[in-house]
């Protein structure tokens, strides 16, 4: 180390922006933004209204962007001031409920993973005369919550649903990958499966490593040859399982659940059986308009009893008519 | 006293400088001070080729400030540090490595972990081919560590071995031929025998006079004035970060070197005050009886 | 003056010998190697899967295994010269995704051949491990501190600029953009080797560690790294440039981000900006078990491969063995604690007392 390697850093900082402009990619990149987001159409004329939408999201999952994207286009819709927050720590979501009822807000909307402990902080909410819905999560709680709404979908539910669909197709003998061990939710997807296909069983993954999330799937599928299904709880998981399956030369049949625009692709292309979708989009839009409801005529929807947006199979068909909202991120 | 130093010091330095027109190394009235502490002040010193210079004092007294100096790791605040009559201010160890200056400290002389061939190449490591493919030349390393070290005197069979399983006295020496065999003018060893045994402090005390013969001035650190003076040629007294007697070996016994250094009344002093706690006055007169009668 | 000689300490002779030591056999020195408490390990634990698990032993097994190993073993090159020369670094994990994240986005962006991304994420991996090197230097922290803050600024920034620039969690795909092939058969290609598909990211670890053994034993710069972890204060005293070799030791994690973040890329197209997190234990995990003393100054490149090797067995063993997954991470930990007894053991029979 000394001069030369500084003064071969210097070349190469002024080398690489030249070779750069000559080396643009003529495929693929950043699209050209589409004139006006699918807008054009008439705002509400209701009042501005502040909502805050606030889940236990932990950073860097793609599902919470489709929840995030209904709920901002309910929000430009109705005129709603939307303030988007998450912490996955049951603890510091409560803060942040504390916060927006100390922001004022019109309306707060909540996902229940931790349910006793947002009990204190939804209780100062209905004391402020906040109205609150839930979502995604806490179908069973919300109602002595104090919460008037609850959208989502039941992932016990969900996991039967999938079941059914594999034993439709004659499948057996599944492989149920889950990627964060202890994760509530995805636990209960494979415990529904099992419920209906029994001898499904579960692979823990580290989700925070793909490659360890493909060679362990690999290893799983050469050493278990019984195995005829194996099913993804994650869009970009099941990705990575194609993979898995192609190294281990298995001919199992891949199942998965939510979606994203290559999963859409692998479907119609009969590379994944189907997908379960919870629709998350319909969760974040119905949550913020559900509040929206209530400003403009005290409406409060759902009978009290949960309104569900899945389970909802997507096979071959159905993926072929939804690729472009796929793409769109709305799916 | 003060008078009497500076007039010992004074004729010293005279009686040195006509015989070499440039010293190797000198100081003259060099200071440290660390923010508003000064560890260091007015100090005058001489160290030429093939000779001794012991620096002595107890804890505190500034040796370390002193080497440090020297060994450019600080860089003085006052005075004049002169190397071959030249003017210096040394930025760093390496710079000081460079001009021909070699500290070998009591406890950071060497990597305890690493071989003891490593060791006595460590950054100055001998290498063959060219470019990005030039490697350690680790037999000729091997070899000349072996030779270096058994020319000082030890035979070793093995340089392999780390040499943290070395004694604390041949670890000492090893440094020392460090020293010698990339050639160093000066030679500082920071209080070499402080940790040793008898034997040990005698081995090491044997290298110094071979380094010395070997054409080497030798700056000699130590609070033991009993190892000081059968090797030294002169000899710097600190206290409290000031000179407080600069000798040359004819002009003092090592008795009177032991006195100046914890200032003869105190010992006095505490001899007598320990005389009395430990309540053993008749075996010390019995003792002192049969010392006197030898 | 006669020529003195010190006392006999550790003469190997057939015929005088100081009856304090004993004779040191070949034995011993090959129990005194950093790697040889691994080495027993991994072969006791291949043996022990062997047995229970005989798919284990199928080539297409050994294949998945290696691989497994391979993409802990590329960044536990970095990670163990680093704790040879005495220091941590945290942000390992979530920096192979800063840099995969980086070629990706940028390349999406500007809608650019995928190459050049990948030259500029290199940039920017080297830069990070620049700053984590200034960092420590400047302010004298450990360099935990230094590189937990650091983690934690490159997750906030993985996210962040992730979502900001492409809109989601997940970075855009590339997959259909100029160059992306050739980076593919470079980073994320396998290799037929006898009818089974080798992942080529094992050639590039096996090769990583070949140089960075080479490096550390057979170069200047190697001897500088053994010394600066053993005894920092030391090696400045006799001149060894220690903040230049800091510096350069962060740079090459650096760069070992950047081979296994473009591996990451071009195996997976999206990029989760979540992702890397936790991984930067398992490097450390390996480098231990591969003899690195967590203190420094002792240790090999050899030995972190081969704790690599041990982790991707541990990992994928358990699997062919259908044992429970849930057992999973307290076996790891068993091993580990075990792998660093064995070491200490060993460590301690081979070096004669002082």
């Amino acid at each position: 180390m000394g001069k030369p390697t500084w003064r071969k850093l210097a070349l190469t900082l002024a080398i690489v922006p030249a070779l750069g402009l000559a080396a643009c990619s003529s495929t693929g990149g950043r699209a050209p933004e589409p004139e006006g987001n699918g807008g054009g159409g008439a705002v509400a004329t209701t009042e501005r209204i502040k909502v805050a939408v606030i889940t236990h999201a932990a950073p860097g999952d793609t599902f919470w962007d489709i929840i995030r994207k209904g709920a901002e286009e309910a929000a430009a819709k109705d005129n709603v001031e939307l303030q988007y927050l998450s912490d996955p720590d049951g603890g510091r979501q409560s803060q942040l409920i504390e916060q927006a009822i100390d922001q004022g807000v019109d309306g707060i909307a909540v996902t229940l993973a931790k349910p006793d402990a947002m009990k204190g902080s939804l209780k100062k909410a209905t004391d402020a005369g906040i109205p609150i819905v839930s979502l995604n999560a806490g179908e069973d709680r919300f109602k002595e919550l104090g919460v008037f709404a609850h959208f989502g979908s039941n992932e016990q539910l969900a996991g039967e649903a999938a079941g059914e669909k594999l034993k439709e197709a004659g499948l057996k003998k599944p492989i149920c990958v889950i990627q964060e061990q202890g994760h509530v939710g995805l636990e209960a997807r494979c415990a529904g499966v099992k419920k209906v296909v029994p001898d499904t069983e579960v692979l823990y993954v580290q989700g925070t490593d793909m490659t360890q999330v493909e060679s362990t799937a690999t290893a799983k599928l050469q050493a278990d040859k019984q195995a005829d299904a194996i099913i993804g709880l994650g869009a970009p998981f099941t990705m990575t399982l194609l993979k898995a399956k192609a190294t281990a030369n298995s001919k199992v049949e891949v199942a998965s659940f939510d979606m994203n625009s290559q999963l859409v692709q692998e479907i119609t292309k009969g590379n994944v059986l189907f997908t379960v979708d919870q629709q998350p989009w319909l969760q974040g839009y119905m949550a913020v308009d559900a509040l929206w409801q209530n400003y403009r005529g005290g409406f409060t929807i759902g009978g009290g009893q949960a309104t569900l947006t899945g389970p909802a199979i997507v096979d071959k068909t159905v993926a072929e008519k939804i690729t472009s909202f796929a793409e769109e991120g709305v799916r | 006293m003060k008078t009497r130093k500076n007039k010992k010091t004074e004729e010293l330095l005279e009686k040195l400088e006509p015989k070499t027109s440039d010293n190797l190394l000198t100081l003259k009235g060099v200071g440290k001070h660390y923010g508003s502490i000064i560890a260091l002040r007015g100090v005058d010193m001489v160290v030429d080729p093939g000779k001794v210079t012991c620096v002595l004092g107890d804890n505190g007294a500034g040796k370390s400030t002193l080497i440090k100096i020297i060994a450019g790791l600080h860089q003085h605040d006052e005075g004049d540090f002169t190397l071959h009559g030249s003017s210096i201010k040394l930025k760093s160890p390496r710079v000081a490595l460079d001009a021909g200056i070699a500290a070998v400290y009591q406890d950071l002389a060497v990597v305890p972990l690493m071989p003891i061939w490593r060791n006595f190449f460590l950054g100055s490591e001998l290498t063959t081919g060219v470019g990005p493919f030039k490697k350690l030349d680790v037999q000729k390393m091997k070899d000349i560590t072996k030779q270096e070290l058994s020319d000082m005197g030890i035979d070793l069979r093995d340089v392999e071995q780390p040499i943290g399983q070395l004694s604390g006295g041949e670890r000492q020496c090893v440094a020392i031929a460090r020293a010698v065999y990339f050639g160093a003018k000066v030679l500082i060893l920071d209080e070499p025998t402080a940790a040793l045994g008898v034997k040990q402090s005698g081995v090491v005390l044997r290298y110094i006079l071979q380094a010395r013969d070997r054409g080497l001035g030798v700056i000699f650190i130590t609070h033991n004035p009993h190892h000081a003076y059968p090797v030294g040629d002169s000899f710097l007294l600190l206290k409290r970060g000031r000179s407080i007697g600069y000798y040359s070996k004819a002009e003092i016994t090592v008795e009177e070197l032991t006195a100046q250094m914890a200032g003869g009344a105190e010992l006095a002093e505490l001899a007598h005050e320990l005389e009395q706690l430990g309540g053993h006055a008749e075996e010390l007169a019995e003792a002192e009886a049969g010392a006197a009668a030898k | 003056m006669s020529s003195l000689t010190a006392s006999p300490s550790h003469k190997k002779t057939t015929t005088a010998q100081d009856e304090r030591v004993g004779k040191k056999s070949t034995l011993s020195i090959l129990l005194g190697r950093p790697e040889i408490g691994a080495l027993v390990g991994a072969v006791a634990l291949f043996i022990f899967f062997a047995i229970v698990a005989p798919v284990f032993l199928s080539p297409a097994s050994l294949a998945t295994v290696l691989y497994g190993a391979s993409t802990i073993g590329i960044m536990a090159v970095g990670v163990s010269l680093l704790m040879i020369g005495g220091e941590f670094d945290l942000s390992t994990g979530v920096a192979v995704i800063s840099s995969a994240l980086s070629a990706s986005l940028i390349s999406w962006y500007f809608g650019l051949n995928v190459w050049v991304g990948v030259v500029l994420a290199l940039i920017v991996s080297l830069l990070i491990g620049f700053i984590n090197g200034i960092i420590l230097i400047k302010t004298k922290l450990p360099s935990f501190i230094v590189t937990l803050a650091s983690f934690l600024m490159l997750t906030g920034l993985n996210l962040g600029l992730t979502r900001a620039i492409g809109g989601s969690v997940s970075s855009p795909s590339i997959a259909d953009m100029e160059g992306f092939q050739s980076a593919k058969a470079i980073f994320a290609s396998s290799v037929n080797i006898a009818g089974i598909d080798v992942k080529v990211t094992v050639f590039i670890w096996l090769a990583m560690v070949i140089i960075a053994s080479w490096i550390l034993l057979r170069t200047k710069i190697g001897n500088w790294i053994f010394a600066i972890g053993g005894d920092e204060k030391a090696a400045r005293a006799v001149g060894v440039p220690v903040v230049r070799t800091k510096i350069g030791l962060f740079m090459a994690v650096g760069f070992c981000g950047w081979v296994l973040g473009m591996h990451n890329l071009f195996a997976f197209d999206a990029v989760q900006s979540g992702e890397g997190i936790g991984n930067e234990f398992l490097y450390i995990i390996a480098a231990v078990i591969g003899g690195c003393l967590l203190t420094g100054g002792y240790g090999s490149a050899i030995g972190g491969a081969i704790g690599a090797f041990i982790f991707g067995m541990a990992n994928k063993g358990i699997v062919y063995a259908e044992w429970n997954p849930d057992w999973f991470k307290f076996f790891l930990g068993l091993m580990l604690l075990l792998a660093t007894v064995v070491n200490i053991v060993v460590k301690k029979r081979a070096e004669s007392s002082k």
